[in-house]
């Protein structure tokens, strides 16, 4: 896991620096997030296909996809730079919550050609508050649909904070459709990976959805046209900005012998070979 | 299910469902009220008893929901054909129509077929209530990435669709809820459209073309007789709105020299602005009058008691022909 999350952050600071020079038009940070998508997309594993929102970087690298094919649609060069099949990633939606009814009749219509799987949709606290997802929590429930709703609850509509969103969790209101969820603290990634873990197997045992909302933070603006300063009080910021996840994480296992100074440059190593190949393609 | 020649809208449409279910395992139907009840105009009477609920699929009341469960089901490989039960229902799929369905192939990079049918029984003149009665197909062919359909016979309609549930792009098939089970036809001339997609010439004249689609085109080939002694008038059925046939309609007026559009949507940027435009721009030479449109006024679609003030009839239709040839 540390590895995806070291190899998610290279990418997204790269990402940043290219649309900072004006290489990439438009770029949604995953910044802060890394442990609730890489957690989530290693506990469903590689079969399940997923139906992302438009900010899974990391959720991306773990299915294998690179630097370049991530920030190839910021920069104007189509609408989805890897091939969605392959990966079992289909491509990002912009228009959120959209791809939620599209995740539930894909799980229905696997089934009904006797080719079940798992179905796993990402999307945020703001998408829920569409329509499309009360729709899709509803069918999914109805129709006992295999499918994984993994809520990123990052506090931010982009300035639109989470209690003025809504009066429950986003856990509790799943639960009004018919729909098992959890609620979890998303910035341990060993515990954020079993809770998923658990869900994951709640779908695949019971062939019935399941919810999961994994508490987040996004450390940088909605997008790179953002300027969340204005919004955002600064001692959370600062505070979220120090008490990084990843930099936790990678100390904890440091410190347990699990990697070594040797395993971390090799990984970094692994960063500039995607950041190099981003600069080539975007940079000049 | 092999049956006598289909008599109405209704009829051939249940047919063609029917036929293409037996055909493809992967065809399955999902709408508000299509299995039990066979649909609020029975257009899909008999289907679940002789399919079974998983492929006729009833509907929970919500559009977006169908269209967007329906675009996830053909990315799985099924080839869903939606109802929508009222064309003024359709908005609440808007969203995953427009912003979905028509873009899914081109996001895609063009890897993917997305067989997608959306039926949506359109327009008024059967004293419905308010949304029941709307005409909005301008709104769809304006949207890249969609393909319209628009048949107004009942041999047309099954033949459509069929092609529009192999086309594997996403179709928005209107189907005239006046002529559904409306069975004293007008007589139309023999003969095939050139192609799947094309236009079709229903009465041959050489005096003046009248191009149309939809259930009006009954009322075009009325004022067409009504005027025989007098007028020699051409009948092209456009059939799809998009892609439209403007070659059909250019070859036509080369020979009559007269372009006259109707259609029973608005006028105001409606399917017939594109056409005269079109023809205006291709075949302004060959023209030797101005080309008119015959569509009802920008107005709200009214009460049932005032439909037939709102609408273009045969009255109109003949007025306007025999103003365009005098």
């Amino acid at each position: 896991m540390l590895r995806h999350m070291l190899v998610a952050r290279g990418v997204d600071e790269e990402a940043v620096r290219l649309q900072n020079q004006g290489r990439v038009d438009l770029w949604l940070s995953c910044r802060g997030q890394e442990v609730a998508q890489v957690a989530s997309a290693m506990a469903i594993g590689s079969a399940a296909t997923i139906f992302p929102s438009y900010r899974e970087h990391a959720v991306a690298v773990v299915r294998g996809i690179d630097g370049v094919a991530l920030v190839a649609q910021w920069a104007g060069r189509t609408f989805c730079g890897w091939n969605p099949r392959r990966h079992r990633f289909f491509p990002y939606t912009l228009v959120v919550a959209a791809q939620t009814l599209h995740a539930v009749g894909y799980a229905i219509g696997r089934r009904l050609q006797d080719r079940t799987e798992t179905v796993v949709v990402y999307l945020g606290d703001g998408a829920t508050s569409e329509g499309d997802v009360s729709e899709a929590m509803n069918l999914a429930a109805v129709e006992s649909a295999p499918v994984l709703f993994v809520v990123q609850n990052n506090g931010w509509a982009i300035s639109k904070p989470s209690h003025e969103q809504m009066r429950t969790s986003i856990a509790e209101r799943a639960r009004g459709f018919g729909i098992t969820s959890w609620s979890v603290q998303a910035d341990d990634p060993d515990a954020t990976f079993a809770q998923c873990l658990t869900a994951r197997w709640h779908v695949e045992r019971t062939g019935t959805p399941a919810l999961v909302e994994l508490h987040t933070t996004r450390v940088a603006g909605h997008s790179s046209s953002d300027p969340h300063t204005v919004y955002r009080d600064p001692g959370e910021l600062a505070a979220a900005l120090a008490d990084d996840p990843v930099r936790r994480y990678s100390d904890r296992l440091r410190s347990a012998g699990v990697v070594d100074d040797s395993w971390l440059s090799e990984v970094s190593a692994d960063v500039t070979t995607h950041t190099r190949a981003m600069v080539e393609a975007f940079g000049r | 299910m092999t049956s006598a020649r289909p008599h109405c809208l209704a009829e051939s449409l249940n047919g063609a469902l029917g036929d293409l279910m037996a055909d493809d395992a992967s065809v399955v139907l999902i709408g508000q009220d299509i299995g039990r009840l066979g649909g609020v105009f029975r257009v899909t009477r008999g289907l679940q008893d002789r399919f079974g609920v998983n492929r006729v699929r009833d509907a929970m009341l919500a559009e977006s929901s169908i269209v967007g469960q329906a675009i996830g089901m053909s990315i799985a490989g099924l080839k869903p054909i939606c109802e929508i039960q009222f064309d003024g229902f359709v908005y609440l799929a808007m969203n995953q129509i427009a912003t979905q369905a028509a873009r899914m192939i081109t996001r895609w990079n063009g890897d993917l077929a997305l067989h997608l049918v959306v039926r949506v029984p359109v327009g008024g003149g059967i004293r419905a209530v308010e949304h029941h009665s709307e005409s909005n197909e301008a709104l769809f062919a304006h949207i890249a990435g969609l393909h319209v359909a628009y048949p107004s016979a009942p041999e047309d309609a099954a033949a459509m669709l069929a092609y529009a549930c192999r086309l594997g792009e996403p179709v928005i098939f209107f189907e005239p809820k006046r002529l559904y089970w409306h069975r004293r036809r007008q007589t139309r001339a023999a003969g095939e459209p050139v192609s799947a997609l094309g236009a079709r010439t229903v009465r041959h004249g050489s005096d003046i073309t009248v191009a149309g689609y939809g259930a009006v085109l009954e009322d075009v080939l009325a004022a067409a007789e009504d005027l025989a002694d007098a007028v020699d008038v051409e009948v092209i059925d456009l059939r799809w709105i998009a892609p439209m046939d403007v070659d059909a309609v250019v070859a036509s007026v080369t020979r009559t020299g007269r372009l006259l559009v109707v259609h029973e949507a608005v006028g105001f940027f409606g399917a017939g602005a594109e056409l005269a435009a079109a023809v205006s721009e291709r075949a302004w030479h060959e023209l030797s009058a101005p080309v008119r449109r015959l569509a009802p006024q920008r107005s709200v679609y009214p009460p049932a008691d005032s439909e037939d003030d709102h609408l273009i009839g045969r009255p109109e239709i003949v007025a306007a022909i025999e103003e365009m040839c005098r």
